[in-house]
C-alpha cells in the first residue's frame, strides 16, 4: 500500500509483557487497590486476549467490506462488539 | 631456422615447446620474452596458426642480416646449457599475462637493423633471461622497456579493479616504477605548467578545505577559475578520496602515459594499438584522480614538502625537455619503434632511478601526509553523505565549509547540550539542518539525547498492544485505526480496573488476587469449562511468565509458585 497513512503488517512482536506499565496503570486507576504478584501478568494475558479478539473482529469487518486495509470504521465496529463481550 | 637448429643441435630437445622456442627466437628478436612467450602460448593452444604466417613474412625480410650474428653468438652460448633448463627458466620467469594483444601490432614494424641488434641480445637472453647483459645499449633499452611495459599493463588492470571496487591496492610490488613515475609526473607538472593545470583541475575539488588555507592560494585559485568540473570526475572523486586510495594514487605510475602523451605528440606513432590508446586514456583518467589528491596532500604544505618539491623541480630542470619526453615515452613502452631514442631512453632510465630515490623519500613524506589527512577525510566522508556533491560542484563551498564546520560544531555543541536541560530536540535538529546542510554529521548526535523525552509513557505502553494488534490482524492498517485501537484499549483498561475493584470489594479484600482475574476472564467468556486459565497462560505467555503463574514441582520436593 503506497498510502502514507498505512502501517504495514508486523511480522514480529515482543512477547515480553510491559509489567511496569500495567502496574502503573492499575495504580493510577485504582490507587487504593493493590495487585498481587502475578496479577499484572494475568492482566497482560487478559489484555492480549482482548486485543486478539479485537484484531480478529476488525479483520473480519475489513474482509466483509472487501477492504485490504483495516480502517478506523472497522476497528470501531469491532470495538463495539468486543468491548461489550469483555465486560466483566 | 637452420642456424638455430645447428646451434641447439643437442638431440635431447625434442619437445614441441623447445622447437617453438627456437622458432620464436628467430622470429621475434626484439622483445624476446614477451613475444616468444606469446608465440609459445599460441603454438600450444592453436598450433601453427597465425604466428607462422608472421614468421614467414618476417623471415624473408630479416633472414640475411640476422643469420650472421645469430650464428656467432647463439652457437657460443646455447651449447653450454641444456635447452630444457632454458625452457624451464623461460617458463618460470615469464609472466603469465597475455601479451597477445600488443604483439601483432609491434611485430611488423621493426626494421632489419633493429632486428640485428636485438637479435644478438635475444639469443643471449634466451640463455640468461633473468639477467640481461648491459653491454649492448640498444638491447638493454629494449629489454628494460618490454617488461616494464608489461608490468604496467598488469598494474593498470589491477588498479582499475581496485578503483572499481573501491578497495585499496597493494602498493609494495610497484616499488621503483612508482617512484620513477612519480618523479616523471611531478617533473612534468612543475616543469610544464600549462598542460598539467588542465589535467589537475578535477582533483582540486576533492581537496579538504582545511588544508587549502595553508596551500599556495593564488596558484590554486587560478586553477579553479579555469577549471570545468565534469560530472564523471565528480563521480570519481569519492573513490579517490578514500584514504588508502589517495596514498595509492600518489605513488601510482599511471600518470606516465598521459605525461608521455603531451610531449609524445611528436612521436605519435601511426601504429599505436588500441590497447595502448586505452591505456593512455585510462592513464589520463587516473591521472586526473591522482593529480588531485596529490595536490590535496601537498596542500597541507609543510616546509619540508616544499623543499622536496624544489628538489623535484631541480631534477626536472636538469633533464632537457626532449630527453624527458623520450624517457617518459620509453617508460611507457610506447616508442618501441623509435630506435634512435633508445639510448637516450636508457640514460633516462638511469636518471629516473637516481631521481626515484629522491622521490622515494619525498613520496614517503607524502604518504605520511596523506595518512594525516586520512583522519580528516574519514571523518568528513563518514558522516557527510553529500560530501562528494559539494566537493565536486564547487570548491568555494569547500572553502566555506571549512569555517562553517567549525562554526557549526560550536553552534551545535550548545544545541546538543540544550535538549538535556530543555527538551526541544526537533527544533534544534531542524535549526542545525537549515543553518548548515553540510554538517549533517552532528545532528544525529544532537537528536539522540533530544529524542529521549518521548510522548506519554502511557502511550508507549499502549503501543505494545497496538503492535500486537497489527500482528494479530495480519493486515496493514491505517494510522487512524491505530488511534482507534488505543482508544479502545483505554476504555478496556478502565473497564478492567473497575471490574477488578468490584470483584475485590465483593470478596472483602483490597488486593486483587488471581482468582479475581480468573473470574473476570470466565465472565468474559475466555475461560470456560473446556479452556482453563492455565491453558490460556500456556498458550499465550512465554515460558518465563508461565513459570511464574503455573505452579510446578522442582527438585528438592518444592513447588515454585507456592500454592
Amino acid at each position: 500500500m503506497a498510502v502514507s497513512g498505512v502501517l504495514s503488517q508486523r511480522t514480529h512482536v515482543r512477547r515480553k509483557a510491559p509489567r511496569a506499565f500495567l502496574r502503573r496503570l492499575f495504580r493510577r486507576q485504582k490507587p487504593r487497590l493493590r495487585l498481587e504478584t502475578g496479577g499484572d501478568l494475568l492482566v497482560h494475558l487478559n489484555c492480549l486476549l482482548f486485543v486478539h479478539r479485537l484484531a480478529e473482529e476488525s479483520r473480519m469487518n475489513a474482509f466483509e467490506n472487501k477492504d485490504g486495509v483495516i480502517k478506523k470504521e472497522h476497528v470501531l465496529a469491532a470495538a463495539k462488539v468486543i468491548l461489550k463481550k469483555s465486560r466483566g | 631456422m637452420a642456424d638455430t637448429y645447428n646451434s641447439d643441435s643437442e638431440p635431447t630437445t625434442r619437445t614441441l615447446l623447445r622447437r617453438v622456442l627456437d622458432t620464436a627466437d628467430t622470429r621475434t628478436p626484439r622483445r624476446r620474452r614477451s613475444a616468444r612467450i606469446g608465440v609459445q602460448k599460441a603454438r600450444l593452444e592453436m598450433p601453427l596458426s597465425s604466428p607462422t604466417k608472421m614468421n614467414v613474412s618476417r623471415r624473408s625480410q630479416r633472414a640475411r642480416s640476422i643469420e650472421r650474428l645469430a650464428r656467432v653468438q647463439t652457437s657460443g652460448h646455447l651449447d653450454e646449457q641444456t635447452p630444457r633448463t632454458l625452457l624451464k627458466n623461460i617458463l618460470l620467469t615469464a609472466p603469465e599475462s597475455s601479451i597477445m594483444m600488443p604483439e601483432p601490432v609491434v611485430k611488423p614494424v621493426p626494421t632489419p637493423q633493429v632486428v640485428q641488434s636485438s637479435r644478438r641480445k635475444s639469443s643471449q637472453g634466451s640463455l640468461e633471461l633473468q639477467l640481461p647483459e648491459l653491454e649492448p645499449p640498444t638491447t638493454l633499452a629494449l629489454g628494460l622497456l618490454a617488461p616494464g611495459r608489461r608490468k604496467q599493463r598488469l598494474r593498470l588492470s589491477a588498479f582499475q579493479q581496485g578503483v572499481d571496487q573501491g578497495l585499496p591496492l597493494s602498493q609494495e610490488p610497484h616499488g621503483n616504477a612508482n617512484a620513477s613515475s612519480l618523479t616523471s609526473s611531478l617533473n612534468l607538472t612543475f616543469a610544464t605548467p600549462l598542460q598539467p593545470q588542465s589535467v589537475q583541475r578535477p582533483g582540486l575539488a576533492r581537496r579538504p578545505p582545511t588544508r587549502r588555507a595553508v596551500d599556495v592560494g593564488a596558484f590554486l585559485q587560478d586553477l579553479r577559475d579555469t577549471s570545468l568540473v565534469s560530472p564523471g570526475d565528480s563521480l570519481r572523486t569519492p573513490v579517490a578520496t578514500l584514504p588508502t586510495d589517495t596514498v595509492l594514487e600518489d605513488t601510482q605510475p599511471f600518470s606516465q602515459p598521459l605525461v608521455g602523451r603531451s610531449p609524445s605528440v611528436y612521436h605519435s606513432l601511426p601504429c599505436l594499438s588500441h590497447t595502448e590508446a586505452e591505456d593512455a586514456e585510462r592513464a589520463v583518467s587516473h591521472r586526473t584522480q591522482s593529480s588531485g589528491p596529490k595536490l590535496q596532500n601537498y596542500n597541507p604544505g609543510k616546509q619540508a614538502q616544499l623543499l622536496a618539491r624544489k628538489a623535484k623541480n631541480v631534477d626536472a630542470i636538469a633533464m632537457s625537455f626532449p630527453n624527458k619526453s623520450s624517457a617518459i615515452s620509453g617508460e611507457d613502452g610506447v616508442d618501441l619503434l623509435q630506435d634512435g631514442i633508445d639510448e637516450e631512453a636508457e640514460e633516462r632510465m638511469e636518471e629516473n632511478l637516481s631521481v626515484s630515490e629522491v622521490m622515494d623519500t619525498t613520496g614517503t613524506q607524502g604518504s605520511v601526509r596523506t595518512e594525516n589527512s586520512k583522519g580528516y577525510r574519514e571523518m568528513t566522508e563518514a558522516v557527510e553523505t553529500n560530501e562528494p556533491k559539494g566537493s565536486s560542484e564547487d570548491e568555494d563551498i569547500s572553502d566555506r565549509r571549512a569555517s562553517p564546520e567549525l562554526a557549526s560544531n560550536t553552534t551545535q555543541s550548545p544545541q546538543a547540550r540544550r535538549p538535556q536541560f530543555l527538551e526541544p530536540a526537533p527544533p534544534s535538529s531542524t535549526a542545525v539542518l537549515s543553518s548548515e546542510p553540510l554538517s549533517t554529521r552532528l545532528p544525529p548526535r544532537a537528536r539522540a539525547p533530544g529524542s529521549r523525552p518521548r510522548q506519554d509513557p502511557h502511550k508507549t505502553g499502549l503501543s505494545h498492544y497496538v503492535k500486537f494488534f497489527s500482528f494479530c490482524a495480519k493486515m496493514p492498517m491505517e494510522k487512524k485505526a491505530v488511534e482507534m485501537v488505543e482508544k479502545c484499549l483505554d476504555r478496556y483498561f478502565q473497564h478492567l480496573c473497575d471490574d477488578l475493584e468490584a470483584f475485590a470489594a465483593h470478596a472483602g479484600r483490597k488486593t486483587v488476587r488471581p482468582e479475581d482475574l480468573e473470574l473476570l476472564m470466565r465472565r468474559q467468556g475466555l475461560v470456560n469449562d473446556q479452556v482453563s486459565l492455565r491453558v490460556l497462560v500456556e498458550r499465550h505467555l512465554p515460558l518465563e511468565y508461565r513459570q511464574l503463574l503455573i505452579p510446578c514441582a522442582f527438585s528438592g520436593n518444592s513447588v515454585f509458585p507456592a500454592q
